[in-house]
């Protein structure tokens, strides 16, 4: 995992009793633990309790966390174990189906979801790295479903034929923001494991 | 997950189109009560943990337990102190030990649920029944506080 000096130091002003960074570590944690809750097809409800019982236990562990840049493998892996809980409870019987199918192995989901989550972090950085013309071409390209090129032609005035090499120089240049440079040593190694 | 070829311009666009969209999907009320949680922080209090739960025993053993008025015991217990509760429709009744006076405040994530007094014998019925995920905090007359772990009624 890499070390985000930013987690670094919004875990240690949390613990010292800073709201605001506690509240910027939810923020950035909140879809972490929404896309684990998915993972287990959890209703509203269910997650609501499951996001709950995750910052309460999170609040409670703040001053013992000794490496707060392993916090987000432990956030997945208490939301996992929370989601493991209330589906036993709820059901009152051992969710068997989830906790014994070969193919779904328990810290592979955690592991996974956190690299999905750094993973788009650094997109969504790098986006915003990019500049105001690419981000308008590029947030068009990527609604689903994608926008014509006719319109994006009509909206942004330029020639249909010049969409395609814009797209290229666009993705070429969210490859080069800072966010994405620091991959550049192998990102593939990173995703791939 | 997929692996990602950073250098594909197809696969760029998926992964941003998934990043950006991903942003979106989280309601704001799942945020916002995570910020919320923080006021938990200020209490400071000995955590006694779980330790039995009559819910753990099998279905069968439930059934005849429910035709008692007892629906649900459970024990909580930290270093030197336990709690032990029934949840029955009417009162969370409960007896910490060692005995002592004190207060007992049922706290959900939105604050305190119910309060009643602990007598000298450590016994104490609480009402109503709170009817969303609680702790209780026990506070005894000699200063210590004992926190539950959550009760999910």
């Amino acid at each position: 995992m890499r070390d985000d000096p930013t987690v670094v130091d919004l875990v240690t002003r949390a613990r010292d009793g800073e709201k605001k960074a506690w509240d910027e570590l939810v923020e950035r944690y909140a879809p972490l633990v929404f896309s684990v809750c998915r993972r287990y097809r959890l209703a509203q409800p269910d997650m609501d309790d499951v996001g709950q019982s995750v910052w309460l236990r999170l609040v409670e562990h703040l001053p013992g966390l000794r490496e707060p840049a392993a916090l987000p493998g432990w956030i997945a892996t208490t939301t996992q174990r929370e989601c493991f809980r209330l589906i036993r409870t709820t059901n009152r019987v051992e969710p068997v189906d989830l906790a014994d199918s070969p193919d779904v192995p328990e810290d592979a989901i955690a592991e996974e979801e956190v690299l999905r989550h750094e993973r788009r972090a650094i997109l969504r950085t790098a986006f915003s790295e990019l500049s105001r013309r690419c981000q308008i071409l590029l947030a068009l390209l990527t609604q689903d479903p994608p926008t014509p090129y006719d319109e994006i032609s009509r909206r942004l005035h330029v020639p249909i034929g010049s969409i395609g090499p814009n797209r290229a120089r666009c993705l070429t240049k969210l490859r080069q923001t800072p966010a994405l440079a620091l991959l550049a040593d192998g990102p593939d190694e990173r995703t791939r494991r | 997950m997929a692996d990602l070829d950073w250098n594909d311009d197809e696969q760029m666009i998926e992964a941003l189109r998934d990043a950006l969209a991903s942003a979106d999907e989280v309601p704001t009320a799942f945020v916002e009560a995570g910020k919320a949680a923080f006021s938990w922080r200020t209490i400071d209090a000995e955590l006694a943990a779980l330790t039995y739960d009559s819910a753990w025993d099998t279905l069968d053993a439930l059934a005849i337990r429910s035709e008692s008025a007892i629906l649900r015991s459970l024990t909580f217990a930290s270093d030197g102190w336990t709690v032990e509760l029934e949840l029955t429709p009417d009162a969370v009744l409960g007896q910490l030990d060692p005995p002592e006076a004190g207060t007992v405040t049922a706290r959900g994530e939105g604050g305190k649920l119910a309060t009643a007094d602990i007598d000298d014998l450590g016994f104490f019925a609480l009402r109503p029944v709170p009817t969303s995920p609680y702790r209780l905090v026990c506070t005894a007359a000699s200063g210590t506080t004992i926190l539950t772990g959550w009760i999910t009624p």
